[in-house]
């Protein structure tokens, strides 16, 4: 099966005399997957997923998502990329705060071009399955951390992404909150959704994810090949 | 804590903060230099012509003096009475009746020629308006303000025919100058004043004086006569006192005088309302900044010397910056006004210059203070929640209700933004508010003035005049002709010629042949123009147009009333109606020779003839009387299509050099007074643009980290830039929809006021110029100018890089 994500030697510099913050790495993502990124602070695990997302652009090398060289397009190619095929979730949610959750979940349809009515609909379905539709008129600075993760996995969802990227999750959330956010993200991966997950926290990792990749100054750790992995 | 710490955030806050740091110096850079030259506008326009008699020396008294009477050394004597301070001369001097070239040539009024060697001198400093200074014989400078009654503009180049001389020498017009005095109708080398003086003509000279004591009329008549003591008796055959001219000159640059001051203002409101938003704007922005700083120990006072001193800085470089941007834009703006103020230069005051300055300085000052000081007295916490994202709550309302327009989602989001920070939106409302009302202001101006221009020339409705030749002695003149609707083209116009000359029933059949017989004529009258007539209760004399045929055509826009429709009545000026007291309907009786003529006022006209001393009529109500009238000139009006100089051509060739035909153009200095309003418009509409080019680079640093969330979710590039010009679109459309009758407001005060300080009335017409597609246009304008200011910083907001947008707070 064709890889969802390649990516070929991708090197990433924000100076150049600096350290590189992501050095030669090679990775495949299978679709279906549910990838951990491991590391350190500083890392360079947020470069990676930031490449893959087409948030950043690589010094060197290539990104490939869903036969799409993301390296090579342009920021309006970027964004409609991201629009169709990416789902983005951040550790502190990044929700608007002056739009309702509602409109929250609907922008990236909405920025797409969605039909209103094909898109509340869609925004409905996710709210319900999500167990916030009671909140859909409530704005985010009223929603507990838990709440607001959901809103972010909503507007994530609404495109149907071929691929949900997951900054930290948890890390804003307390343990309890973030074990359910875990378990919903290996509810997505369970029902087919494609997942790569960034987290410092190995636990995390081993519970929700089907294979950990470990990055280290950039670099995928001794002994890990882009193709194996360790796999569970 | 030792002052480094301050200095140091301040520096880092300026680096930091690079597009906030140029935004404010760009502000205060334009904003002082529009005040600069605002206030010198302002300035200058309360006593225009005592500003330029200040700057160019103006003599209190022009005396003409016998040079056979007194020896050098007594006229240099002068110097030293106790009452002048300055005196020069003495220059020869001559008058002259110059003709244009070619034989019978187009002759001018008798004109004073002074020798000079050079245009300047501690008294009566001449400014060249173009060309250069007589640098030999046989070299003339025009003044540009000729004899009164006349305004025939003279291209360089021109070679004048000095006909009242023996042997009859040219003099080539090499130059145009200005004297605040109009001390002379041109200049010529000293050594040429002998070879134009006529055999048996006098000599004469010209003195000039400054006086320890002239601020009135006595003082200057006490002046005079102790110079005329000083002297042999006889010697000072005539003087002009400077209050005369003044005078004059006061009333010919009144009617100008609101218009430029509405600008000013304009300016200088707008400059103080934005650069206050723009500095207080950027300490407010800087509030988590304060949070932090004071959170690891900084005082408030600290605080407060850091951020004021990080607005500072770049306020005062911007200003001194200004200072000299205002100057520099004074010198063609200034220029231009002292154009249409007749008064040959203007200079921005010195006190201008210091006043600004210290003024936006204390104005920046305090825009940081109070924030500042705010800042200072909320808690470290306060401070960082205060420099987040606008209010919990504010906004919410407007996100929901335009979120359900049928509209493009990045324009509901940008169009409802505004409502996050009201203050902010007020300031950047008004601010475009005002630059829209001066685009609307100065478009109804214009158009208004070109109605005025148009009802001063005729030009569009009797675009060619023929002139017919008198048999005075001196060839064919212009006498008893409007002289200031004439335009002479250069050496190569005027189609008069020698030979016989016609009688006037003559005249009369061959040019009316001509007119009947010409492709192109639509209607023609003849006029007797210009006489002067003496009316019953006036003591000035009364210029009369006297009209053969139906004038109804001519172009003569009502004030009040109608035009005269039969004999036994009359049309009026404005002036006529105020110096006498009378109004339509009433009497008046004229004089001519021995014989009254009794007639109605039916109308009010617009005309500054004769300042609005003029009375128009036809024939027929004239019959009996012993007028002594004749046509002098036939008013042609033509078919729509027809080329006016074409007509005019093939008409001189037919009617032959014995006649001259001339189209008829507007006054030249119309187009100046336009390319001043067009200047200042801009200038106001670039001023309210910064004010949203830094409302929007507010907005976007207050906000990048949304921006950053925007793009990470799909917003491309085009949709951003949407979305952040829509974030003052809106607060623009309803600014020009503001605007626009503010404007109308502004114009139908100023023009009236102008028209009042003319002493002239206003037609409807001239005021009424806003037809319904231009207001829907000009309701647009706060939209433009919103949307030129936005553009720029949207452009960056989109080009930002989403991953460090999304890293920051």
């Amino acid at each position: 099966m064709d890889a969802l994500v390649r990516i070929s030697q991708v090197t990433k510099r924000y100076d150049n005399d600096g350290r590189p913050a992501v050095d030669g790495v090679s990775l495949e993502i299978a679709p279906g997957e549910a990838v951990a990124v491991m590391g350190p602070s500083g890392s360079g695990k947020s470069t990676l997923l930031n490449l893959i997302a087409g948030l950043d652009r690589p010094t060197s090398g290539t990104v490939t998502v869903a036969g799409e060289r993301v390296d090579k397009l342009s920021e309006t190619g970027l964004a409609r990329f991201r629009r169709r095929r990416i789902g983005m979730i951040f550790q502190f949610f990044n929700l608007l705060d002056d739009l309702t959750v509602e409109d929250n979940v609907l922008l990236p349809a909405q920025l797409s071009g969605l039909r209103s009515g094909q898109a509340r609909a869609r925004a409905a379905e996710l709210l319900a399955a999500l167990r916030i539709d009671r909140y859909r008129n409530a704005y985010p600075g009223r929603l507990s951390g838990g709440e607001r993760q959901r809103v972010a996995i909503a507007r994530a969802l609404v495109n149907r992404p071929e691929l949900l990227l997951a900054d930290e999750p948890t890390g804003a959330l307390d343990t309890a909150t973030g074990e359910e956010i875990g378990q919903l993200l290996r509810d997505l991966n369970a029902s087919g959704q494609s997942l790569v997950l960034v987290t410092h926290n190995p636990d995390l990792a081993a519970r929700y994810a089907s294979r950990t990749v470990q990055i280290v100054d950039g670099r995928l750790a001794d002994g890990q090949l882009a193709e194996l992995g360790v796999r569970r | 804590m030792s002052p480094g710490p301050v200095t140091r955030a301040a520096a880092g806050g300026l680096t930091r903060r690079r597009v906030q740091t140029v935004v404010i110096g760009l502000v205060l850079l334009v904003s002082t230099g529009a005040s600069v030259l605002a206030l010198a506008l302002v300035a200058d326009s309360s006593s225009p012509f005592d500003h330029a008699f200040a700057v160019q020396h103006g003599a209190h008294v022009v005396a003409t003096v016998d040079p056979v009477r007194a020896t050098s050394a007594q006229l240099a004597a002068t110097r030293r009475l106790p009452e002048v301070t300055a005196a020069a001369g003495a220059f020869a001097e001559v008058t002259v009746t110059p003709k244009m070239p070619g034989p019978g040539g187009l002759t001018m009024p008798p004109t004073t020629l002074v020798g000079r060697a050079s245009p300047g001198g501690p008294i009566d400093d001449l400014t060249l308006q173009s060309g250069h200074w007589a640098q030999r014989l046989g070299q003339i400078v025009l003044s540009s303000d000729p004899s009164p009654g006349s305004s025939v503009s003279m291209p360089l180049g021109t070679r004048l025919i000095i006909s009242s001389v023996p042997g009859k020498p040219t003099l080539t017009v090499v130059g145009i100058a200005d004297s605040v005095n109009s001390s002379a109708g041109g200049w010529v080398v000293p050594g040429e004043i002998a070879k134009l003086r006529a055999p048996g003509t006098p000599a004469a000279a010209q003195m000039l004086f400054r006086f320890r004591s002239a601020g009135s009329a006595a003082d200057v008549r006490a002046d005079v006569a102790a110079v005329a003591k000083d002297l042999p008796p006889g010697t000072v055959t005539g003087t002009e006192s400077y209050l005369a001219v003044r005078a004059q000159e006061s009333s010919n640059i009144a009617p100008w005088v609101p218009f430029v001051v509405a600008f000013g203002v304009i300016g200088l409101v707008m400059s103080v309302l934005i650069v206050a938003n723009v500095v207080s704007g950027a300490v407010v922005a800087g509030y988590q900044r304060i949070g932090i700083l004071k959170s690891i120990g900084f005082s408030p006072g600290q605080v407060v010397a850091a951020y004021t001193s990080q607005a500072g800085a770049p306020a005062v470089v911007g200003c001194l910056g200004g200072v000299v941007l205002g100057n520099l834009l004074a010198v063609p703006i200034l220029g231009q006004t002292a154009n249409v103020y007749g008064v040959g230069t203007l200079h921005v005051p010195v006190w201008v210059d210091v006043a600004v300055p210290l003024g936006m300085c204390a104005l920046v000052g305090i825009a940081a203070l109070v924030p500042s000081l705010r800042a200072g007295r909320l808690s470290a916490a306060q401070a960082i929640a205060a420099g987040r994202a606008p209010r919990q709550g504010r906004g919410y309302a407007a996100h929901r209700l335009l979120g359900r327009l049928a509209l493009p989602r990045p324009v509901t989001i940008g169009l409802a933004a505004p409502f996050a920070r009201p203050a902010r939106a007020a300031v950047t409302l008004a601010a475009i508010l005002l630059g829209a009302a001066a685009v609307t202001f100065a478009v109804g101006l214009g158009q208004s003035l070109g109605r005025v221009a148009e009802g001063l020339s005729h030009s569009s409705a009797e675009p060619v005049q023929v002139f017919i030749p008198s048999a005075s002695p001196g060839g064919p003149g212009l006498v008893g002709v409007h002289v200031s609707r004439v335009h002479v083209t250069g050496p190569q116009g005027g189609t008069v010629g020698p030979g016989h000359l016609p009688t006037d029933a003559q005249a009369q059949r061959a040019v009316t042949a001509a007119l009947r017989a010409q492709p192109g004529t639509a209607h023609y009258v003849g006029v007797s123009a210009g006489q002067m007539i003496t009316v019953a209760g006036l003591s000035q004399q009364v210029a009369m147009t006297a009209f053969h045929g139906d004038a109804s055509w001519t172009g003569y826009a009502m004030i009040s009333g109608h035009w005269y429709t039969g004999p036994g009545q009359v049309d009026v000026a404005t002036g006529f109606l105020t110096d006498t007291g009378r109004t339509v309907g009433d009497t008046i009786t004229m004089t001519f020779g021995s014989k009254q003529v009794t007639a109605r006022i039916v109308g009010q006209v617009f005309d500054t003839h004769n300042n609005g001393l003029a009375i128009l009529t036809g024939w027929q109500t004239l019959a009996g009387a012993d007028h002594g009238l004749a046509v002098d000139q036939y008013d042609i009006g033509l078919r729509p299509g027809t080329s006016a100089p074409a007509y005019a051509q093939a008409l001189g060739s037919k009617l032959g050099p014995a006649y001259l035909v001339n189209t008829n153009g507007r006054d030249q200095g119309f187009p100046i007074v336009l390319g001043l309003i067009g200047t200042l418009t801009l200038l106001l509409a670039i001023v309210a643009g910064l004010g949203v080019l830094n409302t929007v680079v507010l907005s976007t640093r207050e906000r990048v980290h949304d921006l950053g969330v925007f793009k990470a979710i799909g917003m491309t590039p085009r949709q951003t830039i949407a979305m952040v010009v829509c974030w003052v679109a809106g607060t623009g459309l309803a600014a020009g929809v503001i605007a626009v009758p503010a404007g109308i407001v502004l114009h139908h005060y100023v023009l009236p006021v102008m028209a009042a300080a003319a002493n002239v009335g206003l037609p409807a017409s001239f005021l009424n110029v806003y037809g319904g597609a231009e207001v829907a246009a000009l309701a647009l304008a706060g939209l433009v100018i919103a949307v030129v200011g936005a553009l720029l910083p949207a452009g960056w907001a989109a080009r930002a890089r989403t991953a460090s947008a999304l890293r920051a707070e």
